[in-house]
């Protein structure tokens, strides 16, 4: 994969200029002060904005160049998403949320609930399934928020701060599960953090700095 | 199911209903005075002029006799040449006739028709027979002849008599009439007539005169005016073309008005009659419709309103892979759903609102049988069921297009 863009709004350059290659499987921490840009690399990396300038190459899809609606449909097919606040549909249960996914992609209902709670076992949340998120703990909803990232069997799952909500035991456990799922399905993930205890956990840290790469280590 | 929702659907539930109300209104006017008009099969009769003066307007100027046609025995054979024409009869009438019945006093009209044809027209008798062709003293009367007016000393008024039509069958009837001969003296003839069934309701002149044949009646007239008809040059004033059935009245009427005579059928009320509902239909239905554009903005509000509390659900779904047909098509069937909930419940209501008010109006109007003011047609209701569904799919377009080009990262991002 190779990127290479610049991010201008309102001129101001948040990236500027970012050359990067993230191999399949890698573990990747995105690590930098607040205002670096790596959430916005994130974003971008995700097809939620477009770039100024640049490429975003996604094995052979150039997504940079892509519509909304192909964006919709690629991230439906190979992009998960963990957000820091969860982003859980308040109105629905567990199994709803992580199920909900799957309806956009036209999965029929038995099948849809099937994987929803294999989903939910993975993350360890199958009692709790019929429970909305409000009646769930903070690690217990990003734990929902996960298996509603794996349903698709995404190649990547992209997640901005998925710890940053939560207190370090329960961010311990969950970077535990990333890891192991990261080791156990190949996915690779790309983890935006500011917590340099994250990063133990991934294979390459990328330290960003004022919209640029500052290092790029592997451990 | 939001509070706001339901709100919307009662809006929705108001307007359906106010608009079927409205139109069955209409309906019910249409349906009973057609039912009135047409009920009695008096639609496959027409009634031929002579021309516009013989219906009393003689005195507007006399110089046009030249190319007027003259309804005369003549003309009464060309009218039975017309296809679809089943009997053809002159109509004489006579008036002034008073007759005693249990010792009460009733004016009458007769109505002379060609007995031959008698039992080819669709004159239909309650009780008792149609006289055959050669019973020139028989009559038949019309079912109201005893209800008519009534002299009851000073005051006429519409009063029902104790003896019904249906009791005098098989029984002798004495009617006299009179005249004023030159010297100013007056005259009294009287004609026995034996009546031999009651006629069903036309809706008609017959319904409150007494049948008898035109014979008898050409000579009674002859006797009251004392000059000799001049038929042949003259014409009958009326003459009554029974045709085969409705389908063909329109036919036969521009025929017989090809003939220069002036035709007259229930048919063309009925067709008159249809636009003018139409038209009143189509008034109701839009005083109706106000109030469904009123419940159409209010859906649009709710669902604008719940696109901005569902901002961050929105962006949600897309993040995760809707489509932008998909949210799009999430936000208009919802409101389509609101229109279809409130048009369905507003459907109910004015089911049960009609029936009401038939019941109250029966109870101010009176009349057996019920009365309908309020008539639902399957048709209003499949129109009301779709057109509710469709002020909610279009009222959910916008906004809904709206949703589905909400950027997700900004949607996501909204609290």
């Amino acid at each position: 994969m190779h990127k290479d863009f610049k991010l201008g709004k309102e001129d101001i350059h948040i990236l500027k200029g970012i050359d990067l290659d993230i191999e399949q499987g890698e573990m990747v921490a995105l690590l930098g002060p607040s205002g670096s840009g790596k959430s916005t690399f994130l974003n971008v990396l995700g097809g939620l904005v477009p770039p100024t300038s640049g490429d975003i190459m996604i094995r052979d899809y150039r997504i940079s160049d892509m519509t909304e609606n192909e964006l919709c449909l690629f991230r439906r097919e190979h992009l998960g998403f963990i957000f820091q606040s969860y982003n859980l549909i308040s109105t629905m249960t567990a199994m709803e949320n992580v199920a909900l996914a799957l309806t956009f992609a036209g999965v029929k209902k038995e099948i849809r609930q099937q994987r929803a709670q294999e989903a939910l076992e993975v993350v360890g949340l199958v009692d709790r399934m019929g429970h909305k998120p409000s009646e769930l703990s903070g690690g217990q909803q990003q734990r929902v928020s996960i298996a509603r990232a794996l349903v698709n069997h995404p190649e990547i799952i992209l997640a901005d701060e998925p710890t940053g909500n939560l207190d370090s035991k329960t961010s311990a456990d969950i970077m535990e599960m990333i890891t192991r799922l990261n080791r156990e399905e190949k996915q690779t993930f790309v983890i935006v953090t500011h917590d340099p205890d994250t990063t133990k956990y991934c294979t390459k840290v990328i330290h960003m700095c004022d919209g640029l790469i500052e290092a790029e280590v592997n451990q | 199911m939001k509070f706001r929702t339901i709100l919307t659907i009662i809006g929705v539930v108001i307007g359906t209903a106010s608009i079927i109300v409205m139109v069955s209104i209409g309906n019910g006017a249409q349906k009973s005075i057609t039912d009135e008009l047409s009920g009695i099969g008096s639609v496959t009769t027409l009634q031929v002029y002579q021309d516009l003066s013989s219906m009393g307007m003689t005195a507007m100027g006399g110089g046009k006799t030249d190319d007027k046609a003259i309804l005369n025995d003549d003309a009464i054979k060309d009218l039975k040449k017309i296809d679809g024409v089943v009997a053809v009869t002159p109509v004489v009438n006579l008036s002034g006739g008073e007759i005693e019945v249990d010792r009460e006093q009733y004016g009458v009209s007769l109505m002379g028709v060609d007995y031959a044809v008698l039992e080819d027209m669709r004159y239909v008798t309650t009780s008792g027979k149609k006289p055959g062709a050669n019973d020139e003293n028989s009559v038949i009367l019309g079912k109201d002849v005893l209800t008519s007016f009534t002299y009851t000393g000073a005051s006429t008024q519409l009063e029902a008599s104790e003896v019904k039509p249906e009791d005098l069958i098989g029984q002798n009837i004495t009617m006299t009439i009179k005249r004023t001969n030159a010297n100013g003296e007056e005259e009294i003839k009287t004609q026995k007539l034996k009546v031999t069934g009651v006629l069903e309701a036309t809706g008609g002149n017959e319904d409150y005169s007494i049948i008898a044949d035109y014979h008898l009646v050409t000579d009674l007239n002859e006797w009251q005016t004392g000059r000799k008809a001049n038929v042949k040059k003259q014409g009958y004033s009326q003459a009554l073309v029974t045709v085969e059935d409705s389908s063909v009245v329109n036919d036969v009427t521009s025929e017989v008005e090809a003939m220069k005579f002036t035709v007259f059928s229930m048919q063309q009320i009925l067709d008159s009659m249809g636009s003018v509902f139409q038209m009143l239909q189509i008034l109701l239905g839009g005083i109706g419709g106000v109030a469904l554009l009123v419940a159409c903005i209010g859906i649009v509000n709710t669902m604008t309103m719940s696109i901005y509390e569902r901002t961050k659900e929105i962006g949600i779904m897309k993040v995760i892979g809707a489509s932008i047909s998909d949210i799009r098509n999430m936000f208009i069937a919802e409101s389509t759903m609101i229109g279809l909930i409130g048009g369905l419940v507003g459907i109910v209501i004015s089911l049960v609102l009609s029936v009401l008010i038939n019941l109250i109006a029966g109870l101010f109007i009176g009349g057996e049988g019920g009365v309908t003011i309020s008539y639902i047609t399957p048709g209003l209701v499949v129109f009301a069921l779709f057109f509710s569904a469709l002020v909610g799919l279009l009222s959910g377009v916008r906004p809904a297009i709206k949703a589905a080009n909400l950027s997700s990262l900004d949607a996501i991002r909204s609290e």
